[in-house]
C-alpha cells in the first residue's frame, strides 16, 4: 500500500497540496478534481517522484525519501505513474513498450514478446514497427499505458488515462483497469462519468486539499 | 597550369585537417558530456554562473588558446616534458580545448529541454540514475551530435591554436587553414584556393548535416 502522512507540497511559495493523509490499498482509487486541483502532484508525491516539503510518503511500509538507494530501487520498480501528456522516446512502439523490462535486465527477445503480447491486448499490434513520432495523441497515450502495463507493476498510477482517448480506447482501458486485480491503481481525473465507472473509492480534492472521501 | 601534385597536396592536407579536428571534437566531448548533462536546466547560482562563463567564452579567440597553450607546452613550460608541441597531438589539445566553451553551451542548452521530462519518465519506469541518464543521452543524441558538428566546424577553420602549437610543418602538423596562410604569404594561390574549396566544402556539408539533424527531430 501507498501511504501519505501529513504530506504537503509547494513549488517555490505556492502549496499545491495541504495537509494530505490518504492510503492506496488494494484496487482502484479516483483522485477526482478539476484542473489545477493538484492531482498530478499527489500522483507524483505517490509515485516518489516528487519530494513532499513536509510529511512521509510511505510505499510498502518504506518511507522512500528516508532509506538507501539499495532499499527504494526495488520499491520503485514495483510503481509506474503514467503521464497525461504521453512522453514517448524515439525509435518504435515495441522498443518504447519494451523500455521498462529492459530497465528490469530483461533480455530483448523476452522483452519484445512480452511488448508485443501487450500490445496485441490492447489491439494496438499492428503500430509495433511503427515510429513513436507517427503516433496521434491516442494511440500515444494507449502505448504509454501499454508500456507501464508490460512491467506488471505492483503500482499503477495514471495521471487523466482518459482525456486523449475515443469512446472505443476507453473502455478498452476501463476493462483493462477491470482486470488489474492484483494491482493497486489509482486514477487521477477530472472526468466524472469515467470516475462513476469504478464508485469503490473515490477522493475528491480541490485547492490541494482533500474535500471528500466516497 | 593547375597540376595534379597540387591537388593531391591539398587531399593530404585536408584528410589530415578532418582526422585533428574531429579527434580535437572527440577528445571535447568526453569531458563536455558529461559537464553539459550536469548543468543542463541548473537552477543552481554556481551552476548558471558556469553556463554564463561558458557562453561568454565561446568567442575566445583562437591565438590567446594557442599562446597560452605555448606557454604550456613549450620546452621550459610546465607541460614540457612531454614534448608535445609542433606535433598534431597539440593542435588535438589545443582544439579541443577552444571548442569546450561552445560545446559544452550548445548541449547544455539541447539537453535542458528534454532533462526533467526525459529524466522523470524514466525514474516513472523504475530506472536507475545511471539508466535515467543514458536514456537521456540516448534521447539528445541528435541534439549531441549537431553541438559536435557546431564545434567540429569551429575547430576545421580556426588558424591560431593550429599555427601556434603545430607549427606548419609540411606532412605533420599542416593543415587546411594554415597552409592557406602560408601559400598566400608565399603568393602561390593554387594550393590556396583548392584548399579554400575544400574548407568551404566541408563548413558547407557539416551545415547541411545539422540541418538535416535539427529537421529530423
Amino acid at each position: 500500500m501507498i501511504k501519505l502522512i501529513n504530506v504537503s507540497f509547494s513549488y517555490g511559495e505556492k502549496n499545491v497540496l495541504e495537509d494530505i493523509n490518504l492510503v492506496f490499498d488494494k484496487g482502484v482509487t479516483v483522485v477526482l478534481g478539476p484542473n489545477g486541483s493538484g492531482k498530478t502532484t499527489l500522483l507524483k508525491v505517490a509515485a516518489g517522484l516528487y519530494k513532499p516539503s513536509r510529511g512521509k510518503v510511505l510505499i510498502g511500509g518504506v518511507n522512500i525519501w528516508d532509506s538507501p538507494p539499495e532499499t527504494t530501487i526495488p520499491i520503485r520498480r514495483k510503481i509506474v505513474y503514467v503521464h497525461e501528456k504521453p512522453i514517448l522516446l524515439r525509435g518504435t512502439v515495441l522498443y518504447n513498450v519494451s523500455y521498462g523490462l529492459k530497465l528490469r535486465g530483461s533480455d530483448t527477445e523476452s522483452s519484445r514478446r512480452k511488448a508485443m503480447e501487450i500490445l496485441r491486448r490492447f489491439g494496438i499490434e499492428d503500430l509495433a514497427y511503427r515510429n513513436s513520432r507517427e503516433l496521434s495523441t491516442g494511440q500515444a497515450q494507449l502505448v504509454s499505458i501499454a508500456r507501464a502495463l508490460a512491467v506488471s507493476p505492483q503500482y499503477l498510477l495514471l495521471d487523466e488515462p482518459t482525456s486523449n482517448l475515443d469512446k472505443n480506447r476507453r473502455a478498452i482501458l476501463e476493462e483493462t483497469i477491470r482486470n488489474l486485480s492484483d494491482t493497486i491503481v489509482v486514477v487521477a481525473t477530472h472526468d466524472r462519468l469515467f470516475a462513476e465507472k469504478f464508485p469503490r473509492k473515490i477522493v475528491r480534492l480541490e485547492n490541494g486539499k482533500i474535500v471528500d472521501r466516497a | 597550369m593547375y597540376s595534379m601534385s597540387i591537388f593531391y597536396d591539398a587531399i593530404a592536407i585536408a584528410l589530415r585537417s578532418l582526422a585533428i579536428s574531429g579527434l580535437a571534437t572527440l577528445l571535447a566531448s568526453t569531458w563536455c558530456v558529461p559537464i553539459a548533462v550536469k548543468l543542463s536546466g541548473t537552477r543552481s547560482r554556481v551552476g548558471k554562473a558556469i553556463l554564463g562563463i561558458l557562453n561568454a567564452s565561446i568567442g575566445l579567440p583562437t591565438v590567446i588558446v594557442g599562446l597560452v597553450l605555448y606557454l604550456f607546452l613549450s620546452r621550459a613550460g610546465p607541460l614540457g616534458f612531454l614534448r608535445l608541441l609542433y606535433t598534431p597531438y597539440a593542435i588535438v589539445i589545443g582544439q579541443s580545448i577552444l571548442v569546450t566553451p561552445l560545446l559544452t553551451f550548445l548541449m547544455a542548452d539541447s539537453l535542458s529541454h528534454l532533462k526533467d521530462t526525459i529524466l522523470e519518465l524514466a525514474y516513472s519506469l523504475g530506472a536507475t540514475r545511471r539508466q535515467a541518464i543514458l536514456t537521456l543521452l540516448r534521447e539528445s543524441l541528435p541534439h549531441i551530435i549537431s553541438s559536435m558538428l557546431v564545434s567540429f566546424n569551429r575547430a576545421v577553420g580556426e588558424l591560431g591554436v593550429a599555427l601556434m602549437l603545430g607549427g606548419n610543418i609540411r606532412g605533420l602538423t599542416r593543415v587546411m587553414t594554415t597552409a592557406i596562410a602560408l601559400e598566400v604569404e608565399k603568393g602561390e594561390f593554387e594550393l590556396a584556393l583548392t584548399l579554400g574549396g575544400f574548407l568551404l566544402l566541408t563548413t558547407s556539408f557539416i551545415t547541411l548535416l545539422i540541418r538535416a539533424l535539427r529537421w529530423r527531430k
